[in-house]
């Protein structure tokens, strides 16, 4: 699939990309970490943070290049390319998607994006590679959306542009998701910027790989078309000048919790469906983001079993937003609950974080970020490894991101 | 005595901003800072002979409209530029005027007449957090502030002026905030503080944010 896309995009962008306008911006991102205590889950630990299992490092995280290009005045082809060195070293492609807004001379517009790309889920999430500008680590939501989340297929938008505020509207058709949800119940929730790339294969937790009598470590592929089916989401949103900004969602990706990618090592259909509603606002030089989700993922591998687990999260941020420095401040709060309750041993887990950064940009092609991220978290399914459920956990990172 | 303080309060309120020919209308945000790009204008008393028609160039440089804000008057034209290595696709559907071009990099558009009083808010289709105002005014006496917050008026006939002042960062909907002056014969400084709305433009050297 990457192959597949990576090699469109260029059959799509080559011709066109001395002739038309091309925009390539990116950064290559370096970081002196202390890690958490707790194995990070990128390493097949129960850990909420990227870096886990103590000690500390200096390296290069991770880097990515954004290619724009300006095919007519109304179509736009972008493309995100990452490298990360957490869990796995490897290049992925975030997303790539065309993108046809004709221009309007009436206050309603209307646009078409066809190909690989975010949900429109994130307030936080506007810079290179689902990469925030006031944070180092992405919210629970976010890092989840960036983990395990991306739309392949077609999301029509219009929008009524008012004096004083524009309201717009939102649908897709998507597939080759139906593995989504996986993660948030058999690992939980994370407070990362740890992004998966179209072809990336993401780590179950040993605890649960063991659990399962599979092998260690247990990886599986996010973005699969198990069963045929379309997803879609749907939202409004409206945003007015001096007041603020107001957005929801509706996620279903739509797959039969009863199927499976086909091959040796199938990996199960999680039918997830979620509420998004976000909000922003601006007082002054500060910032405000708030945003909360609910959802539910399921699977019924057999005709004997079947679990659904429910997950919800929800994070305010308040950011500085004035000269060379940008400190943000968020609290994040999560949880997960495996139902029906007649299961033995379910697995549950509830918890909140408090990430403290400090952001610095002294030249425009420089940002230096200290960051602080506290996690508390209580999931019994650390009782399987022998260690409490109850976990306070810090990470410690300053961060030198160079920009072009 | 009692009687009489509303109507020598009312007068002093007047009478003691200025009476002059010339008159400096200083605009500054809720902090003090000045603030650059205010529209100035001044209603009542004779107005100046009509000048002829001008065009005026709104430039694109670094992804951004140079100048973020312009005055014209009914008749004036506009010329947008490019100098910048990427197309632009301006445009606009305000009620004043709309209009749509794509401009290659280097290339300008053709004049065009803007006719009809009012603001025009102009973007471009492909950079959407492009934007410029054109304010189209057939006030008497039209002036912009500049980056000291200044807007200063010269050779004032003596007269009551009604000073009204617009930005595009005032809260949408809401009345252009006015004063009052009696010009007669000497300098005189009007102070203007406004509850103005962050920049929307975004920084053009953040090349972290997405652009399209």
């Amino acid at each position: 699939m990457r192959c597949t896309i990576a090699i469109a995009a260029c059959v799509v962008l080559a011709p066109t990309a001395r002739a038309a306008d091309l925009d390539v911006h990116g950064y290559l991102d370096c970081r002196l970490v202390a890690h958490a205590g707790e194995r990070s889950y990128a390493n097949g630990g129960l850990g909420k943070t990227r870096f886990g299992g103590d000690g500390s490092d200096a390296t290069c995280v991770q880097a990515a290049i954004a290619a724009s290009v300006v095919l007519t005045p109304a179509l736009v082809a972008r493309a995100d390319l990452q490298y990360q060195a957490t869990g796995r070293d490897e290049f992925a492609l975030l997303d790539a998607w065309l993108r046809y807004r004709p221009v309007s001379t009436t206050p309603l517009r209307w646009s078409v994006k066809l190909g690989a790309f975010f949900p429109p889920v994130s307030l936080e999430n506007d810079a290179i590679g689902w990469t925030s500008p006031w944070t180092l680590d992405s919210s629970a939501i976010n890092a989840w959306v960036g983990e395990e989340l991306r739309s392949i297929g077609a999301e029509g938008t219009l929008e009524w542009r008012g004096e004083r505020s524009t309201v717009s509207g939102v649908f897709a058709l998507v597939r080759s998701n139906d593995p989504a949800g996986e993660l948030l119940a058999a690992r939980g929730w994370s407070i990362s910027d740890l992004v998966s790339g179209l072809g990336s294969r993401v780590r179950e937790p040993d605890a649960y790989a063991v659990d399962n009598d599979e092998p260690v470590p247990l990886r599986f592929n996010p973005f699969l078309e198990n069963d045929g089916r379309l997803g879609w989401y749907a939202g409004a949103s409206w945003e007015a000048r001096g007041v603020g900004a107001i957005s929801l969602l509706r996620y279903d990706n739509e797959a039969d919790p009863a199927s499976r990618s086909r091959g040796a090592s199938p990996v199960l259909s999680w039918h997830t469906d979620f509420w998004s509603l976000g909000a922003q606002s601006r007082i002054g030089d500060v910032v405000l983001l708030g945003q909360a989700m609910s959802g539910s993922t399921a699977i019924a591998p057999s005709p004997f079993f079947s679990t659904t687990t429910d997950f919800r999260a929800a994070y305010l941020l308040a950011g500085w937003d004035r000269g060379a420095w940008r400190p943000a401040l968020r609290i994040d709060a999560f949880s997960t609950d495996q139902l029906p309750r007649s299961i033995d041993g379910r697995v549950r887990e509830h918890g909140t974080a408090l990430t403290l950064a400090l952001n610095w940009r002294p030249r425009e092609w420089l940002r230096v970020t200290g960051e602080a991220l506290h996690v508390r978290s209580w999931r019994n399914q650390r009782e399987l490894e022998g260690l409490p459920a109850q976990r306070d956990d810090t990470q410690l990172q300053l961060g030198v991101r160079v920009v072009f | 005595m009692h009687v009489g303080m509303p109507a020598i309060a009312a007068w002093m309120l007047v009478s003691t901003v200025a009476t002059a020919a010339e008159l400096d209308v200083v605009v500054v945000d809720a902090r003090g800072a000045p603030a650059e790009d205010a529209v100035v204008s001044l209603h009542g008393g004779d107005a100046p002979p009509p000048r002829a028609a001008v065009t005026r160039e709104i430039d694109q440089r670094n992804e951004t409209f140079i100048p973020y804000v312009e005055v014209f008057r009914p008749g004036d034209r506009v010329v947008f530029r490019n100098s910048d290595r990427t197309r632009h696709h301006v445009y606009s559907f305000a009620p004043a005027k709309s209009f749509e071009f794509v401009i290659a990099p280097g290339g300008d558009t053709p004049a065009v007449v803007l006719d009809r009083v009012g603001e025009i808010a102009v973007g471009c289709n492909i950079h959407d957090r492009m934007i410029t105002h054109l304010y189209v005014s057939d006030a008497p006496w039209v002036a912009k502030s500049d980056a000291q917050g200044h807007a200063v008026f010269r050779g004032l006939p003596n007269s009551r002026y009604e000073v009204r002042v617009w930005h595009p960062q005032l809260r949408p909907g809401k009345a252009e905030p006015e004063q009052a002056v009696d010009v007669a014969g000497d300098t005189a400084t009007l102070r203007f503080s406004l509850p103005l709305l962050a920049d929307p433009r975004p920084d053009p050297a953040d090349n972290e944010r997405a652009r399209y």
